[in-house]
């Protein structure tokens, strides 16, 4: 039964038993459309259901599509919210609705689904994907039945791709037993079929294995596409015409790059669109799978005491801050057509800044909060080349060790200009945030590896400590630090007196550091949106006019770097980047808290 | 010298002459420099609290021949003359500035009630670590005064058994104790007799020998003879040429009567500006932060009304009862022992106004604004327990009135808790809860602000456990082990959506490894220095008895019964019926409770 492994994966265990399998008949269909009325996720999947099963039958349900923000499909939201007969009703199915819900089919069987991972001989396939697939089985969180397909051009048998997934699995720290009998039963579930990415005749016989696994009962799938993005619509055409679910959803995951700039993007959102309706693609950010990520939303919207200091009155300004401590280490091929900015910035710094700065959402829907970002994108101010550091790495040698530089590495042209590093400054034209910068820096080959948001407040108005210290109070504010990774951490910087007979101040933390709160493993990003993707929930995928605005917001300035030549600032490896990044916060009278004595 | 003056103990005056020579014209520039301390180990800085000392030698020359001594009395809180103090500082006359190099100044403490426990226990004990930490003037005495007959190396040997050494700094531990007794001495003499005090005057002026003198006296006596005790030292001990001041303890007083008679009869022979009421919490180390936080962080301020706040709560327990010594304490009872001063005054810093400067006056100005916003505590707003014997295992504990010293018939409270309320703009509605009691499960004293709940939470349906209640709290634990933690919520981590209570916090052990100095050391040496943000003033002590009187003199009347409760239990259930009753859920006894 459904019940049996969903004590955990959904926020609401119950909700999502019935609801990550999808009914359609078109009856239920339209009771379960009412129930997105709830706000949490799994009743949202509900939701989608209903979506689903309209790619079909192509009724005139109405989708947020891109640009379409605001849509009829709220004011129902609202009306059923009020209902509350109804949703009690909805909350506590009598059995027999449970039945129902649950997606049993006519002959009382459950759905199935069945997860392609187009490219499972990649890099991505291998580090992030099964493994996230196991952890999912591990936890109970996938469906009782479900089919796991290797695509790609190699020969292969199931048994040499099941043995290739086992390498990179495992489990859980804490959770230690039944582990190899566990992967074992996965790995059974775990085939290969080898094809053309752009063969639907290749495509064909994938779909007729999937048939052959997925037997009689209702097929939902989902298409991992881990392939480069020049042969993502070749993929989605096949796996489109010729391996769709007769009866159930599929769904198309891609990653990024999600084109160069507006003009490619749009083309290639364009071209799947051919193929695909807007609820079927899953672009993924995995950034948004984070932890902290994810609680960023519950810490502004459950605590009375962050709401009131988030604007423009309090805040000083934010920084969102990514670095990494390699190089592109003999892979730079696919990185120099790219850069930071469209490798980073342009999606997982914007897309956390596009949560941070959002207005309160209507609800926790998926559109609703994608509403809400889209709004954020569209207040913003396209990037300024002058708003803008760049920097790229060059060797460096270190007690008898060298590093290379960006353009030793062979797969990267000598003369590259690509940046490496970059800083810049963003703001938002709207009444909250206006006249705040909102930095962003990122960075490879730098002296650490981090993510993290920096939130500094104002100084306090007429502070009567002032004189009390030598240094400057007003420039010891208060600073909300959320560290993403590594070493996930909440802290606030807040001055307090040094215990002492002196009246000495001091800035201190108050701190939440998940490993000594949570001694869980926190999941890979990858596994919750993965477990999003299978339940149709999609607040943590970017919609194409979100994608459309982003691209909006770097395509002037990309375009203007590849223009005009700018040369990067070098920086050494292992540095701690191109001093030009200070000079641009210095401009808006920033510093960058990461960089900072006492951070 | 100065520079003998380790950098932490900044504030502590330098009596040097030589330190004055320094920039005597810049004295008018630097004056309103705050009192409270500072410290850096720069040479500016230095300079800096020199001339702090020296403004702080002005309040020193204005008692004694108290000619136009400006000092803030009862009552006249808020008036200009409070500012005279920080504004005409070039008024101020220097005295030793007209001989710099010629005079010397000397310090001389009289404990008097040297044989009794607070003087064993905390007074030496403080004092010989503020030489320890280079904190007392270079010339200093300490007299030990009782009735007992005792020889100077008797008053040693006692003390002795008292003092440590702070952890971190062994070294030469044994050596600066042996300094510091040569230093002690005693004399013995009735608390009433001037004649006594006259002998005593006697020796100080020896050991002062002819240097400028400033006394500091001490009363670690019962309240009763406080009077004659400052009578006497008043009239035969205070110091010709320099200043003279007397450190009181509670308590002050049983009610406004008997407080505004104490009051009276101090002021026949001091001045307010000799008198130092000591609240030793307001020297608590997390009491001296409160402001801190309050008034040098941003994120604070904004949430600090009634708009956000939901309510406070103060919490005192101690997890022993009188130990057969309640006979003072019978007398009093919990609501007059802790709540009406430690309690109160930690309430009238949590929620007093932005005050103009750190300065005392302008300090305590707030503190009495606060205090006379409030309603006078009703009786229906207060429940007051007393513990009966218990018996848990095998080891029996002995209820209150099994207490000796206690009669056996006694309604005194050993257990209070009490609803008050500011009725001012900022605070109008908002309850503040207070609890304080003996023989209790925990020992603990905090403050906890429980915040309103989140209007239109989004993840209110998200939640099993009704979000509205789960509201952001910020705790800070005054002791034991001084920490704040604010708690917030947050997602569990993993696939779900689950959201949790959890802490920011900065436990101080983990942050200052240091160990946090005893609050008798901070008051003993803001006395010494003049510095008198953390002792009450007159005014706020009639504004604290106002409140708690009429209550106090109600259930005395109507005899009214507390409600027994089992020694080392949570105290009272009639705690959490009184805060029903204005909607609050008490931080402490909550099942998540840290």
């Amino acid at each position: 039964m459904a019940t049996l492994y969903a004590t955990h994966c959904g926020s609401h265990s119950k909700g999502y038993a019935y609801s990550s399998f999808s009914p359609i008949n078109g009856v239920q269909n339209q009771r379960l459309a009412f129930s997105s009325s709830f706000p949490w996720r799994d009743v949202s999947a509900k939701a989608n259901v209903v979506l689903q099963s309209r790619r079909n039958s192509h009724q005139k349900a109405v989708l947020m599509q891109d640009g379409a923000v605001a849509t009829t499909v709220t004011p129902i939201k609202n009306e059923t919210t009020l209902k509350k007969s109804n949703d009690a009703s909805m909350s506590i199915p009598s059995l027999e609705e449970y039945k129902d819900f649950a997606g049993l089919d006519v002959n009382g069987n459950e759905p199935t689904v069945s997860i392609t991972v187009v490219g499972a001989s990649g890099d991505l396939a291998k580090k992030k994907i099964f493994p996230a697939l196991f952890a999912l089985y591990y936890e109970d969180c996938l469906p009782k039945h479900f089919t796991i397909y290797g695509y790609a051009r190699s020969k292969m048998t199931d048994a040499e791709l099941r043995n290739m997934v086992s390498r990179t699995l495992t489990c859980r720290i804490d959770k230690r037993e039944n582990c190899d009998e566990k992967m074992e039963q996965f790995l059974k579930r775990c085939f290969y079929h080898s094809g053309r990415y752009d063969s639907e005749e290749n495509f064909a016989q994938l779909d007729k294995k999937l048939r052959e696994h997925e037997g009689e009962r209702v097929s939902n799938r989902l298409f991992y596409l881990s392939i480069p993005p020049n042969i993502f619509i070749d993929a989605v055409r096949c796996a489109s015409s010729s391996a769709s679910s007769a009866n159930g959803w599929t769904r198309v995951i891609v990653e990024k790059p999600f084109g160069r700039d507006s003009e490619s993007s749009s083309a290639l959102t364009k071209a799947l669109k051919q193929y695909l309706e807007e609820d079927q693609i899953f672009r993924i950010d995995h950034y948004l799978g984070k932890e902290l990520v994810e609680n960023l939303s519950v810490l502004r919207f459950s605590n009375l005491i962050f709401e009131p200091l988030w604007s423009r009155q309090y805040i000083r300004n934010v920084q969102f801050i990514f670095s990494e401590d390699f190089g592109t280490e003999g892979r730079g091929g696919y990185f120099d057509h790219y850069g930071i900015i469209r490798d980073i910035m342009q999606n997982h710094l914007l897309q956390m800044l596009a949560l941070f700065a959002m207005e309160t959402p209507v609800s926790l829907d998926a559109e609703d909060i994608r509403n809400e970002k889209v709004k954020v994108l569209r207040s913003m101010r396209p990037l300024q080349l002058e708003d803008v550091a760049l920097g790229q790495y060059k060797n460096h040698t270190k007690g008898g060790v060298t590093y290379p530089a960006y353009t030793d590495d062979k797969t990267v042209p000598k003369d590259s200009l690509t940046p490496t590093f970059a800083a810049a400054a963003l703001f938002i034209d709207n009444a909250r945030w206006d006249g705040v910068p909102f930095l962003m820096k990122a960075g490879k080959a730098l002296h650490t590896k981090r993510a993290e948001i920096r939130v500094q407040f104002r100084h306090v108005p007429g502070n009567l400590y002032n004189r009390n210290f030598g240094t400057d109070l007003d420039q010891a504010t208060n600073e909300l630090v959320i560290r993403v990774q590594p070493d996930e951490a909440i802290y606030l910087k807040i001055n307090n007196k040094v215990p002492g007979l002196g009246m000495r101040l001091d800035r201190s933390n108050l701190n939440l550091h998940y490993a000594a709160r949570y001694s869980k493993e926190i999941p890979d990003a990858y596994e919750r949106l993965l477990l999003d993707a299978i339940e149709g929930e999609r607040r943590l995928f970017i919609r194409s006019d979100e994608l459309d605005a982003a691209w909006a917001l770097f395509t002037p300035v990309l375009k203007e770097l590849e223009e005009k030549k700018i040369v990067p600032e070098y920086y050494p490896y292992g540095g701690r980047g191109p001093v030009g990044a200070h000079y641009l916060a210095a401009k808006y009278k920033v510093r960058w808290g990461d960089l900072t004595v006492d951070q | 010298m100065a520079a003998h003056f380790s950098t932490y103990s900044s504030s502590s005056p330098t009596f040097s002459p030589s330190s004055f020579n320094h920039g005597t014209q810049q004295s008018a520039k630097f004056s309103v420099l705050q009192p409270s301390t500072s410290s850096f180990p720069t040479w500016a800085s230095r300079i800096r609290l020199k001339i702090q000392t020296r403004r702080r030698f002005r309040i020193k020359s204005s008692n004694g021949h108290s000619p136009n001594a400006i000092s803030l009395q009862d009552g006249i809180a808020g008036s200009p003359l409070g500012k005279v103090n920080v504004e005409h500082p070039e008024k101020e006359d220097f005295f030793h500035f007209s001989e710099p190099g010629k005079i010397e100044f000397t310090l001389s403490i009289t404990v008097v009630g040297a044989s009794g426990d607070l003087a064993k226990k905390k007074i030496f004990p403080a004092l010989f670590a503020l030489y320890y930490e280079d904190c007392l003037p270079e010339n200093f005495t300490i007299f030990g005064y009782a009735r007992t007959k005792l020889t100077d190396e008797e008053l040693r040997n006692m003390i002795s058994k008292t003092l440590t050494c702070r952890i971190d700094k062994r070294e030469n531990c044994e050596d600066k104790m042996d300094k510091f007794l040569k230093r002690c001495y005693y004399q013995s003499g009735q608390y009433d007799s001037e004649e006594h005090f006259a002998e005593l005057d006697c020796k100080l002026k020896q050991k002062e020998d002819g240097k400028l003198s400033n006394r500091l006296f001490y009363l670690s006596i019962p309240p009763n003879i406080f009077v004659h005790v400052v009578r006497c030292a008043s009239l035969k001990a205070s110091s010709a040429n320099g200043w003279t001041r007397v450190i009181v303890e509670k308590p002050f007083g049983r009610d406004s009567e008997s407080s505004g008679e104490l009051t009276r009869s101090l002021k026949q022979y001091l001045t307010e500006d000799q008198i130092f009421r000591i609240d030793h919490y307001l020297g608590k180390e997390l009491v001296e932060n409160l402001s801190v936080l309050r008034f040098s962080n941003l994120v604070f301020e904004p949430l600090w009304s009634r708009n956000y706040i939901r309510n406070v709560q103060f919490i005192f327990s101690e997890d022993f009862g009188t130990e057969g010594r309640g006979g003072y304490f019978d007398n009093y009872g919990i609501i007059r022992d802790i709540m009406q001063n430690h309690l109160l005054q930690i309430l009238a810093l949590f929620a007093m106004e932005t005050p103009v400067s750190l300065a005392a006056e302008d300090i305590r100005n707030e503190k009495v604004k606060v205090l006379r916003s409030m309603r006078p505590l009703q009786l229906e707003d207060v429940v007051v327990g007393q513990y009966k014997g218990h018996s848990k295992g095998a080891k029996s504990y002995p209820g209150y009135t099994d207490d000796p010293t206690v009669s056996n018939d006694s309604l005194t409270p050993t257990f209070a808790a009490a609803a008050l309320f500011i009725n001012n703009a900022r605070w109008d509605g908002v309850p503040f809860l207070m609890k304080a009691g003996k023989a209790l499960n925990t020992k603990r004293a905090e403050i906890r602000v429980q915040f309103r709940h989140v209007p239109g939470n989004l993840y209110k349906h998200n939640f099993g456990t009704d979000l509205d209640k789960a509201t952001n709290e910020l705790v800070l634990h005054v002791q034991p082990d001084e920490a704040i933690y604010l708690k917030i919520n947050n997602k569990v981590p993993g696939l779900g959506m689950k959201l949790d209570r959890s802490d920011l916090n900065l436990l101080y052990r983990a942050r200052y490894p240091r160990e946090i100095p005893d609050a008798y050391e901070r008051l003993l040496l803001d006395a010494i220095e003049g510095e008198r943000r953390l002792f009450i003033r007159s005014d706020e002590l009639d504004a604290a008895w106002a409140l708690f009187t009429p209550v106090l003199k109600e259930l005395e009347e109507k005899k009214i019964v507390p409600e027994l409760y089992p020694y080392g239990s949570r105290g009272p259930v009639g705690a959490h019926y009184l805060a029903a009753k204005h909607n609050v859920r008490w931080g402490d006894l909550s099942s998540e409770d840290s």
